[in-house]
């Protein structure tokens, strides 16, 4: 047995030395097989990550199709300046901001209460029914879910409108209508997502060990107070996480969502950075300035995740990464 | 067992769980039942605003003309060609590349995956993405629709750690056997990724089926428009002609309406037939998604 053992132990001690002696280069050189696997990759996030990137600089230039980024001419900050200065700028950033607040504060809240309820029912059948339902629409593209909703709310026939008329109410052209456009947004983004963002709270209760709930159950504490201290506080790390990832999109209102729902009647309410960047660069060719608004955006964007997960590691040391 | 006694507020609990589970479930499902009742209906019930929740003077000539159209059904076929080609790549490429990410102690990987999550915090924008796009000469190609979305670097960070997870033992015989990174890939990592890799493949296709806005920036070409630019002209510019491109005496029977709703509708069914199949693997893998990342 030991003549067995003694010569593999000695190779792998000698081969534990040679590792340490090993430089960086030789052990790239030796995994080369696995870098290669990075290739197509790589040359995926390079071409069509990276190069857009690099792309952002006609922002600061006066863009030209014909002379492209290289001979355009380079105006510095005017298309930024440009862009304070536009009433319109302002009034779609305001929608933005809005429609991303409703859609926080309405929303967010819903999925995590969906998930503490469906915890509650033991009778699994009612129970993956329920799940199976509300989980359907996020398979449902937004042009679909237009036109559902314009369907269901159209004036003259749709199921909302006869039941406002019936109580003698006038029906409401929803789709028409700056005061109600944001409603229709919001309302429409929550039927398509609230079920599927349960899920990741769902998930997380499941990893909740049982024996606290017994523990919990023995001293007495009612159903509802084993959610409140509990499941809730079990939720916390997820309900931040995803906070956190929210707050990165705070300025995407949902472009594809509005690109669909919206006309010009409602640009007033329901422009957003996204479609008007959309409007102004593909609409109107204006670039330059399309594309500073973009930046504005992603920059906006960064900051507020990078500064969330900054705050979450200080205050509940917990972050993204 | 159980010392606890149930309370009045327990009864309250459920009262108010099950109620509230059940407006829910409807609130989903009525603009679904809405469409396809109007989808169904004869034209003078939704002419005179009849139709509510239930069909009403039952047909489906309407359903059948959306179908067999020679608009629909083409931009049906696109539409799958370009779901299923693209979530295959993407499946493959982002497989392959999460396997060299979940070396972290190999030399470079953590730079190059600082590299892969930054572009989920920044990334350049419309414009330049759409001027990337016409330089590469991919306008009116439905390559266009396909290869920008092949990484999707959330995606890639639910597989590595899926990977992560796996039991080193199983990689280090191959190796000591001299299996190559690939060899060990394709036939250890990959056998056992099934229940992931089924999941992401999955989110794959619903993101390349429902693709409504490379499509509408990418393709104009009137042959090569996908399900959604379709649907887009029927549902947002009410061209209902073109829906069904039949002669305008076929037309006088069909309300624009009911061509709208069907052909939402006809859309609609696809997805919802293989959903409740496909169920039992995304919640699986958004477990794994969710627990390891």
């Amino acid at each position: 047995m030991n003549e067995m053992i003694t010569p593999l132990k000695k190779k792998a001690e000698r081969t534990a030395v040679l590792r340490k002696r090993e430089s960086r280069r030789r052990t790239v050189w030796r995994n080369i097989d696995t870098y290669l696997l990075l290739v197509p990759g790589l040359l995926l996030l390079l071409l069509f990550k990276y190069i857009p990137m690099y792309g952002v600089v006609i922002a600061f230039q006066d863009y030209n199709i014909f002379d492209g980024i290289s001979a355009s001419e380079w105006v510095g900050l005017t298309q930024f300046r440009k862009l304070m200065h536009s009433s319109e700028f302002m009034q779609v950033f305001a929608n933005t901001l809005l429609i991303s607040i409703y859609k926080i504060v309405l929303l967010f809240p819903i999925p995590i209460l969906i998930a503490l309820l469906l915890n509650e029912i033991r009778f699994t059948a009612f129970k993956r029914t329920v799940q199976t339902i509300i989980y359907m629409p996020h398979f449902l593209s937004w042009v679909i879910i237009s036109g559902l909703f314009m369907t269901i709310l159209s004036p003259s026939d749709g199921l909302v409108n006869s039941v406002i008329q019936w109580f003698g109410g006038e029906p409401i052209k929803f789709f028409m209508d700056n005061s109600v456009f944001r409603s229709v947004v919001v309302f429409t983004a929550g039927w398509k997502e609230i079920g599927w963002n349960a899920i990741i709270f769902i998930a997380a209760l499941a990893g909740i060990e049982q024996e606290q709930y017994e523990a919990a159950s023995i001293d007495g504490a009612s159903r509802l107070r084993q959610m409140w201290h509990i499941s809730l506080p079990g939720l916390l790390p997820t309900i931040i996480l995803m906070l956190i990832l929210r707050l990165g999109i705070v300025l995407d209102a949902g472009t594809e969502q509005i690109l669909t729902m919206y006309n010009p009647t409602v640009y007033e309410s329901g422009d957003v950075i996204g479609t008007y960047v959309y409007r102004t660069g593909l609409g109107k060719m204006d670039y330059s300035f399309s594309t500073a608004v973009g930046l504005f955006n992603s920059v906006v964007g960064f900051i507020l995740v990078v500064s969330g997960n900054w705050f979450s590691k200080r205050v509940l040391k917990r972050g993204i990464w | 067992m159980h010392i606890h006694k149930r309370t009045f507020s327990d009864w309250a609990l459920d009262i108010f769980v099950y109620g509230f589970m059940i407006v829910l479930g409807l609130v989903t499902l009525l603009p679904i039942v809405h469409v396809f009742s109007k989808s169904v209906s004869s034209d003078w019930a939704l002419v005179s605003g009849r139709v509510n929740l239930l069909p009403v003077g039952f047909q489906i000539d309407t359903l059948v003309n959306v179908i067999t159209s020679h608009a629909f059904s083409r931009a049906f076929i696109i539409s799958v060609i370009v779901t299923s080609v693209g979530t295959l790549l993407s499946i493959l490429v982002t497989a392959i590349t999460a396997y060299p990410l979940s070396k972290r102690h190999l030399p470079g990987i953590s730079f190059i995956m600082v590299m892969f999550v930054f572009t989920m915090l920044f990334n350049g924008g419309l414009i330049p993405n759409y001027l990337l796009i016409r330089e590469l000469h991919l306008i009116n190609s439905l390559w266009s629709l396909i290869l920008p979305a092949m990484i999707s670097v959330f995606n890639m960070l639910v597989i590595k750690s899926y990977y992560e997870g796996l039991p080193e033992a199983l990689e280090e015989s191959a190796r000591i056997d001299g299996a190559r990174s690939y060899t060990i890939l394709f036939r250890i990592i990959l056998p056992l990724s099934m229940p992931v890799l089924a999941t992401i493949a999955l989110f794959y296709a619903v993101g390349f089926w429902n693709d409504y806005f490379s499509p509408m920036l990418y393709i104009n070409d009137p042959a090569l428009k996908t399900l959604q630019l379709h649907l887009r002209d029927v549902v947002m510019e009410n061209d209902t002609a073109n829906a069904i491109n039949k002669s305008a005496d076929d037309l006088m029977n069909m309300s624009p309406e009911s061509i709208r709703a069907a052909t939402v509708v006809a859309s609609t069914v696809p997805i919802l037939l293989v959903y409740p199949f496909l169920q039992k693997y995304f919640i699986k893998g958004v477990l794994i998604g969710s627990v390891k990342g």
